[in-house]
């Protein structure tokens, strides 16, 4: 049975502001999907997006780094030229997949302290490259489709991580990373890629972990793993 | 036509220009919405340099992939923002799942921001817009201003406004959606 569209409507305002939980979430998504290209739907959705977009605006800008715009374009690729316009999405997807190296740049200049070498990240085989002296690049492999990521400085708190082409886990689950030693496994968080994407940074520190993994969970970020590795970093070979 | 449908044709255009791969265009956009983008980011992490991470993460996929703009569905200056907001809140979240942050860092209230930077603002045009948004935001009821502020400045979920201040959580969500249509109309409104 399908809602009406007041529970819609409402279910919309909260989602638009980012306030909406995970249960409320799963119901909205199944509505949603029960709705199909309900026209009403789509201009509730539409008109709270671009309400709650707007939103922003009311703060006091911050000044900004005026290089940031150059790192930016220095590091990434150039995006697709006007041909590329009418390109269906999930097309464009794959043609990011299929260069996972843009990512390392991007690692490059998101984290702003790294200076990478020449760096080359696929989704099935793992290399470490060095960055500056001090920080590290590693690339997950595993059985999920997609690319990710990690840069971290050994000894140092944080590591961020970048991913691309990676699916999303199954409706009402998030990815969970897990740091191992030992065969003990603490978690690092949980993430939902968007459109494929994850950016993320850990506050936690790496120290002697020598295994990164990444799982499928249940939204409430279970604090030890439930299943099977989907993707893993060893870290024992970083020097 | 609206005061604010000049600045979208500008953006519209820049857009366009984005997607043949004109760095200018992109700049242009880095300059008119990066300044709204930190403080948004910021207020919603509390950290500059993460904040500065998320606009500098928003920014690459504008850059990388411009043709996800759907004109269709709402203004580039909306769609640039919402980004910036789910990055925010993805990462607020993320944190919570681990520990929850210190209560400690408790965020101004919007009328209490002082305009230091109204020099940036007016270099970069946006004052209008964010007259606008004050305007349409000061016309709504408290309680439902508060709401809408708990939720997409602080990253609060429903439940989590209804557990911290008592409030029945379908009272919550009965102001969330009476405050964002009010929001909504008010917007258009305030335009006029
Ligand atoms: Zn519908």
């Amino acid at each position: 049975m399908t809602l009406d569209h007041y529970r819609i409507e409402e279910l919309m305002a909260a989602e638009a502001l980012g306030g909406l939980d995970d249960g409320d979430r799963a119901f909205l998504d199944r509505e949603r999907a029960a709705h199909g290209a309900c026209t009403t739907c789509g201009s509730i959705e539409a008109g709270f997006a671009e309400t709650a977009g707007r939103l922003g605006f009311a703060l006091t800008p911050e000044p900004i780094d005026d290089d940031m715009v150059d790192r930016i374009i220095a590091a990434t690729a150039r995006p697709p030229v006007a041909a590329d316009l009418e390109t269906p999405r999930d097309e464009l997807s794959a043609r990011r997949s299929r260069r996972p190296w843009a990512w390392a740049a991007v690692a490059a200049a998101a984290a702003a302290v790294m200076v990478l070498a020449v760096v080359t990240l696929t989704p099935r085989t793992t290399q470490v490259t060095e960055a500056t002296s001090s920080q590290r690049v590693v690339a997950f492999t595993g059985t999920s489709e997609g690319t990710l990521a990690m840069a971290f400085t050994p000894g140092e708190t944080g590591a961020v991580f970048w991913g691309s082409g990676l699916p999303d886990p199954s409706p009402g689950d998030v990815y969970e990373i897990w740091m191992i030693e030992d065969g003990a496994a603490v978690s690092g968080g949980c993430v939902t890629p968007v459109d494929g994407v994850i950016a993320l940074h850990v506050d936690a520190n790496i120290g002697t972990t020598d295994t990164m993994a990444v799982t499928s969970e249940a939204a409430d970020c279970p604090t030890a793993p439930t299943n099977e590795p989907l993707l893993l970093a060893d870290l024992t070979t970083i020097v | 036509m609206g005061v604010a449908d000049q600045p979208e044709a500008r953006d519209r255009d820049l857009m366009a220009r984005l997607r043949q791969g004109d760095e200018d265009a992109f700049r242009g956009l880095f300059h008119r919405y990066a300044p709204s983008a930190k403080a948004l980011a910021k207020r919603i992490v509390r950290q500059s340099h993460l904040a500065e991470e998320i606009v500098q993460e928003a920014f690459m996929a504008v850059w990388r992939d411009p043709g996800a703009y759907d004109g269709e569905r709402g203004s580039v200056r909306s769609w640039f923002m919402g980004m910036v907001h789910h990055r925010a809140v993805d990462l607020v979240r993320r944190e919570e799942a681990h520990h929850r942050r210190a209560e400690a860092a408790i965020p101004e209230a919007l009328e209490e921001q002082t305009d230091h930077a109204d020099d940036v603002v007016r270099q970069l045009g946006l004052p209008e817009e964010r007259r606008i948004v004050r305007a349409a935001l000061d016309e709504l009821p408290p309680e439902q201003r508060q709401v809408l502020e708990q939720m997409y400045f602080d990253g609060l979920s429903q439940s989590q406004i209804a557990e911290r201040t008592g409030i029945p959580l379908g009272t919550v969500k009965s102001r969330t959606l009476l405050g964002m249509r009010r929001m909504r109309s008010g917007l258009q409104e305030v335009e006029r």
